[in-house]
């Protein structure tokens, strides 16, 4: 009998499976991905909320200060709301002016902090940034929403359900920055830190905390416009507001320039699925868990609408897929066996769409928590890349061959392989997807053709002698360094690669947009084009006074409230 | 620009990368030379004032990214500086992959930047002599655990060194030390600091940017239209 161990490994899904465009375009968040994570902190750790400050007028227009208090130090959301022209209101990172703006301050502001950003947040790009500042964002608002909300409340009713559902958010944010971004604080200064460790926690508190600032905003509007008639949102209704955000470009370069920490993202999700397909008996509960969570994304899935032809067409054959499963599932010889979750994983391979394959991934690991949660700590990167110069050609050349048959085997005598490049362009560097031919900015193409560049240094590595370190190789031949250095360093990390060519002529960005945006546990993805989604975050997450509830965890698949319907 | 601007060492990772690639550097040197510029940030320097002058003896052409092996080490071409950013891989290469325990490296143009390649590299137990071409003289040794000493003769500024042959070698037991000034210098300390603090650069600053910027491409009304994200006006 195989130990477990070599079990969860046999159970792995191969990296030329899970790495593959398509399959990461079709991707749903699981309970590891690191909102579900934050919210689960926040929970065991019971950090508390409090709002330090509101100063705002009749509009909502002013200074607004939310803290969360974690055990051991404060992080405040500093929030500046203003009046901006309608016609200026565009989600573009080339947008000037937005209706609010923020910062996710490390600890308490003081009157002069607040001064300083006073004069700073609200230019986001055009502002400077210190160190005290871990996270610089933007919002705009849903404008029918926001009106709606503020007024029926005011009115002393509740707001209308199907109008939430369809948005699902008041703001949405159009750029959430941190890392050293515009002078902002560099990711070394918080990363030993036990709250700051999984990769964009603070970057999603921030997040968290605009939720629980639009709420509060509208809802102190209203009482300002309505007096003694002003009622707050049912909380069921609080929970189902989520905060958007559309997300273009700008992702893509990310997940290319960090491969180790892709590939330990991957790994952790791709281990947890093992470990859950392994189990020979499921644990107690579990499986009727699965089940009433298939009729629930079923009704998660009626209310998923978008405008978009590909996606729609794609939630339409995954609705019906889902209610195939759920009668497969009724068929108790199907799931009383051995391995039931490989079972269920399997049939889902063999008979439905990646969509929905990859939705029954997050669907079997979900009841897991105690099997897989502790994986959710292992998602972040502290490896700066090293060149191995006295690595034997012989070595790189092996390297090559059995890690990156996916990119040599790429044709890039076609025109249609190299079809696109990426670029920066002057404007607040927004990043761009040029066509050649088409567009200015070849020679000033970023280095993200991991493929092209991992073909060329194949051809030249045939012609160089075995008996050459790779420094020597690299003297000779510098412009393979950056290749050389990369492909060092992913070799034992399987899934740190895309394994598609990503300058080709079908090549859809909004693939990488959607695996990036999963693991950040967004919901509701709302493709506009190949370049850009909307989303919702948090939708049906706890809001502060619900984190000590028992159902903190239980927000997956988000349908609206129940008592609506 | 005001006088001096505070910056992150990730701001310095994603220019500096960017600003050897706009001098024609192959970019996988220029990432090199990015994270030897942290390297310099994290221990205090403004790494503007000796980048600058790298970049610009590369793009006037005072300087060459050719590089040859010499029987002790490496030169350059005999019209032109060796280029820091070149030399400085070449050298850490030798160095991590301990080929050699003396390299001679000839007309370097800016040679703190292959000290900081190999801080930036964590090396220890090796010491950095040369002497420039105005006749200044500095050391700079590599201790354990980040700790580093430059020792100089008081007649140079060390960001501004230029056109030195270098020897780097093991850092013996017994090894006498030039004599002159000491700065005493932990990486792991500065850094600490400066991550609360940024990173002050100044006047060079611009000059970094202005290279950094060869590498964005103008904007046109039909690229704006096309960009990701929403239309130019957005509501919903």
């Amino acid at each position: 009998m195989p130990s477990s161990a070599t079990l969860d490994e046999a159970m792995m899904r191969r990296p030329e499976q899970v790495m593959r465009l398509d399959r990461m375009g079709s991707s749903f968040p699981t309970r590891l991905s690191f909102m579900r994570g934050l919210i689960r902190r926040m929970s065991k750790e019971q950090w508390k909320f409090e709002k330090l400050r509101q100063d705002i007028d009749e509009n909502g227009y002013g200074v607004s200060v939310y803290a969360a208090h974690t055990p051991k130090r404060t992080y405040s959301l500093v929030a500046f709301t203003q009046d901006i022209p309608a016609d200026m209101r565009t989600d573009r990172v080339i947008a000037e002016v937005w209706d609010a703006t923020f910062n996710l301050f490390d600890g308490v502001p003081t009157q002069d902090d607040i001064d300083y950003l006073a004069k700073n947040t609200p230019k986001q790009e055009g502002g400077r940034f210190r160190p005290s500042e871990l996270s610089l964002a933007r919002a705009n608002k849903s404008l029918r929403l926001f009106e709606h909300i503020v007024s029926s409340l005011s009115e002393g009713k509740q707001p209308d359900v199907d109008l939430v559902a369809s948005v699902g958010y008041i703001m949405r944010t159009t750029a959430v920055y941190g890392s050293g971004k515009f002078g902002c604080a560099d990711r070394a200064k918080i990363a030993e830190r036990e709250e700051c460790k999984v990769s964009f926690h603070m970057e999603l508190l921030a997040v968290y905390l605009i939720r629980w600032f639009t709420i509060d905003v509208v809802e102190t509007i209203a009482k300002q416009r309505g007096g003694d008639r002003a009622v707050s949102l049912e909380p069921h209704i609080r929970q189902f507001i989520g905060v958007g955000n559309s997300t273009g470009l700008g992702m893509a370069p990310f997940l290319l320039k960090h491969p180790v920490l892709i590939h330990n993202w991957v790994s952790a999700k791709e281990t947890a699925l093992a470990r859950v397909r392994s189990l020979e008996t499921p644990i107690k509960g579990s499986l009727e868990a699965f089940t009433h969570s298939v009729r629930q994304v079923a009704q998660h899935l009626k209310e998923w609408r978008v405008a978009d032809e590909i996606q729609s067409a794609r939630i339409e054959q995954l609705e019906g897929e889902v209610a195939e499963l759920s009668s497969w599932c009724d068929d108790e010889s199907n799931l009383v066996k051995p391995y039931p979750w490989n079972g269920i994983y399997q049939f889902a391979e063999n008979s439905f769409s990646l969509e929905c394959q990859e939705m029954v991934v997050s669907l079997v690991i979900e009841p897991h928590g105690a099997l897989v949660d502790d994986l959710a700590d292992t998602m972040f990167s502290t490896t700066a890349p090293q060149f191995e110069a006295s690595m034997s050609l012989t070595r790189l050349k092996t390297i090559v061959k059995d890690y990156y048959a996916w990119a040599t085997s790429i044709d890039f005598s076609l025109g249609e392989s190299q079809h696109h490049f990426w670029y920066y362009s002057e404007d607040k560097l927004e990043p761009r997807f040029g066509s050649k031919g088409v567009d200015d900015g070849v020679d000033q193409e970023m280095p993200l053709a991991i493929s092209r560049d991992a073909n060329d240094l194949n051809e030249q590595l045939k012609t160089a002698s075995d008996d050459i370190t790779v420094g020597e190789f690299a003297l000779q031949y510098p412009q393979f360094r950056h290749i050389i250095r990369r492909i060092q360093n992913t070799a034992l990390r399987p899934y740190a690669e895309v394994q598609d060519n990503l300058l080709g002529e079908t090549m859809r960005p909004l693939d990488l947009l959607r695996f990036k945006l999963a693991f950040f546990g967004a919901s509701k993805f709302d493709p506009k084009s190949d370049l850009w989604t909307r989303i919702s975050m948090y939708q049906g997450a706890p809001m502060p006074d619900q984190l000590s509830d028992s159902s903190h965890d239980d927000w997956t698949f988000p349908i609206r409230p129940q008592s609506a319907l | 620009m005001p006088d001096q601007l505070t910056i992150s060492l990730n701001e310095i990772l994603f220019i500096f990368t960017r600003a050897g690639f706009g001098v024609n550097a192959p970019i996988g040197i220029s990432e090199d030379f990015a994270r030897s510029n942290m390297w310099l940030a994290e221990n205090g320097f403004d790494p503007s004032l000796c980048s600058v002058s790298a970049l610009d003896s590369l793009d006037e052409g005072k300087s060459s990214l050719v590089i040859e092996q010499t029987e002790d080490g490496f030169s350059g071409s005999n019209s032109q500086y060796l280029s820091a950013l070149q030399a400085s891989v070449s050298v850490l290469d030798r160095v991590k992959g301990k080929q050699s325990v003396e390299l001679t490296i000839a007309n370097v143009d800016s040679p703190l930047l292959v000290v900081a390649a190999l801080g930036a590299n964590q090396v220890e137990g090796w010491k950095v002599c040369w002497c420039d071409e105005v006749g200044a003289n500095f050391q700079v040794n590599f201790m354990a655990n980040g700790q580093w000493h430059i020792i100089s003769d008081g007649l140079g500024v060390i960001e501004l060194s230029k056109g030195a042959t270098m020897q780097v070698s093991l850092l013996g037991d017994t090894d006498v030390a030039l004599e002159g000034n000491i700065q005493r210098l932990d990486s792991k300390v500065e850094k600490t600091k400066i991550l609360q603090t940024g990173i002050a650069v100044h006047e060079h600053w611009n000059a970094i940017y202005a290279y950094f910027s060869r590498c964005l491409v103008k904007s046109t009304a039909e690229s704006r239209a096309s960009g990701a994200g929403a239309g130019l006006v957005d509501t919903d």
